[in-house]
């Protein structure tokens, strides 16, 4: 049989997602650290949403509830509008007193937006405000 | 219907499993863990992974270095790879009053087998690759220090536990509990109701609401801490670094990932698990300080989570005096991944026994009752 790859970061195939869904590690959040779906550089914006599609599937349509839904996507990553000082008081301001709030926010994002293929941040980026 | 069992474990972190796994082992049946989300939702899913037994009380040395043995052969025990990696803890010290502290400290903790020693700037130099030993006096070593992957470690107890029979619920939070008049506890949770004679509280940050409902009061704090990881990168990292004076950590994964984290002395109680840019920024300025060449990689992801801390930063285990069959395990002030396996297989002597291998009593809550709390001079973060 042809292997078919989920998650091209991590290098996941397809099989080694129903192996994890046999042994019992069903939701999204438990089935991306089992296998590594996700946790590559691209944090899951090629493969969240195909992985989301199985487990609906499975799950008789019932996409959006129980262990379906991913509780967070990753922040902070390029392009972004101006410097790192910029972005960062935009998003004290909207975050009042508190530091603002990047991810782990449960339920605000209910599916990975999908967006053309862009790169995290390099320390010296963060650090320097080189942010383009 | 009310479902009865032998013993509830409330929290499916690890001290949870580890608990259900060690009762399940010395003959117990009837065991119920109770998770409100998925297995390591709480503080264990979102630590630092390290396991160090550098400390500076007796007893943290102690309880860390039966710990290590136990993670030493837990694979083999759990039948399950946990990842666990021995490249040892390299301590930064940047001040002389730290360098005071770490150097007095070391026999204390050789004296009970750790054997930690002290390396000198140009030893630092050749073990770390590109460290900037600027500002640094030194540092403290000790090889036996590690890592292990927490959900591994969870996942290996809980399967390990579900072979011995015990049931893993999931998505269950506990909304109610009270104590019985013929004895022992009714736990309510969204789904479903449990009766049982022993009660083990082990939820993490949460572990003071649900003594509350009965109660008890636990006088610990939850504090968001955050970790931040980079792509993947060579091996080229053998410990895991840290400063005590910075809060800051940080080691290589299996993977090649950097992981770690750094303090913030000014945080307010939180539930909340947010992620902040503050910490992204004060994090990667740390990191690149402590290894300039690390500024040419990208950090993917950073995640935040509960140090449910006590007053004195040393975990609260035992029973409370007037609630026979409860038993809890918390407070442990972040420290409660790398201590959980000798944790769990003390506290289950406690129940099965009466006693424990290792003494616990200043350990339990009545610690806050009176007298003064000593703090270990150790705890980062």
């Amino acid at each position: 049989m042809p292997k078919t790859i989920l998650c091209h970061c991590e290098d996941v195939e397809i099989g080694e997602l129903y192996s994890a869904l046999a042994q019992g590690y069903g939701d999204i959040e438990t089935l991306k650290r089992y296998t590594g779906i996700g946790t590559g550089k691209c944090q899951g914006k090629c493969c969240f949403l195909q992985t989301l599609r199985i487990l609906a599937a499975l799950k008789s349509g019932a996409a959006g509830s129980g262990g379906t839904e991913p509780e967070s996507v990753a922040a902070g990553r390029s392009p972004l509008k101006s410097g790192a000082a910029g972005w960062r008081a935009q998003r004290s301001e909207a975050a009042g007193s508190r530091p603002p709030q990047l991810a782990g926010d449960v339920g605000a994002i209910r599916v990975p937006t999908l967006r053309p293929p862009v790169l995290p941040l390099r320390i010296d980026d963060i650090v320097d405000g080189e942010w383009s | 219907m009310i479902q009865r069992a032998e013993v509830v474990v409330i929290g499916g972190g690890v001290n949870g499993l580890a608990c259900a796994y060690n009762l399940a082992k010395s003959g117990m049946t009837d065991i119920v863990v109770l998770e409100k989300g998925y297995l390591g939702t709480g503080a264990t899913g979102r630590c630092g992974a390290g396991i160090r037994q550098q400390w500076g009380m007796e007893e943290n040395i102690l309880l860390a270095r039966e710990s290590v043995k136990i993670f030493e052969q837990l694979s083999d025990e759990l039948g399950f790879n946990t990842f666990f990696r021995q490249g040892g803890y390299l301590i930064l010290i940047s001040d002389e009053k730290e360098y005071e502290l770490i150097k007095s400290t070391i026999p204390k903790q050789n004296k009970l087998d750790v054997p930690t020693r002290m390396m000198t700037r140009q030893e630092i130099v050749s073990f770390v690759p590109g460290i900037n030993v600027d500002g640094l006096l030194g540092g403290a070593y000790c090889p036996t220090d590690g890592t292990a992957y927490p959900y591994a470690v969870l996942w290996g107890y809980g399967e390990a536990a579900r072979k011995r029979g015990v049931d893993i619920k999931l998505n269950r939070t506990v909304t109610e509990v009270s104590q019985l008049d013929r004895g022992g506890y009714r736990i309510v949770t969204n789904e479903d109701t449990y009766e049982a004679p022993i009660m083990i509280n082990v939820a993490g940050a949460r572990t003071k609401d649900i003594a509350a409902q009965l109660g008890i009061n636990i006088p610990t704090e939850p504090h968001l801490h955050e970790i931040a990881v980079t792509e993947a990168v060579k091996a080229f990292l053998e410990p895991m670094i840290i400063s005590l004076k910075k809060g800051f950590y940080f080691s290589q994964s299996l993977r090649g990932e950097i992981v770690g984290g750094i303090g913030d002395d000014h945080q307010e109680p939180t539930y909340s698990n947010a992620s902040s840019a503050d910490f992204l920024f004060k994090y990667a300025s740390a990191l690149r300080e402590t290894i300039p060449a690390l500024g040419k990689i990208r950090i993917i992801r950073q995640w935040a989570g509960l140090y449910d801390m006590s007053p004195d930063a040393r975990p609260i285990i035992g029973t409370v005096d007037g609630y026979d069959g409860y038993y809890h395990a918390c407070g442990f002030s972040g420290h409660g991944f790398m201590l959980s396996p000798i944790i769990a297989r003390l506290l289950c002597e406690r129940i099965t026994t009466g006693e424990t291998s290792i003494p616990i009593d200043n350990l339990s809550l009545s610690r806050f009752s009176g007298g003064t709390l000593v703090k270990d001079p150790y705890v980062v973060g």
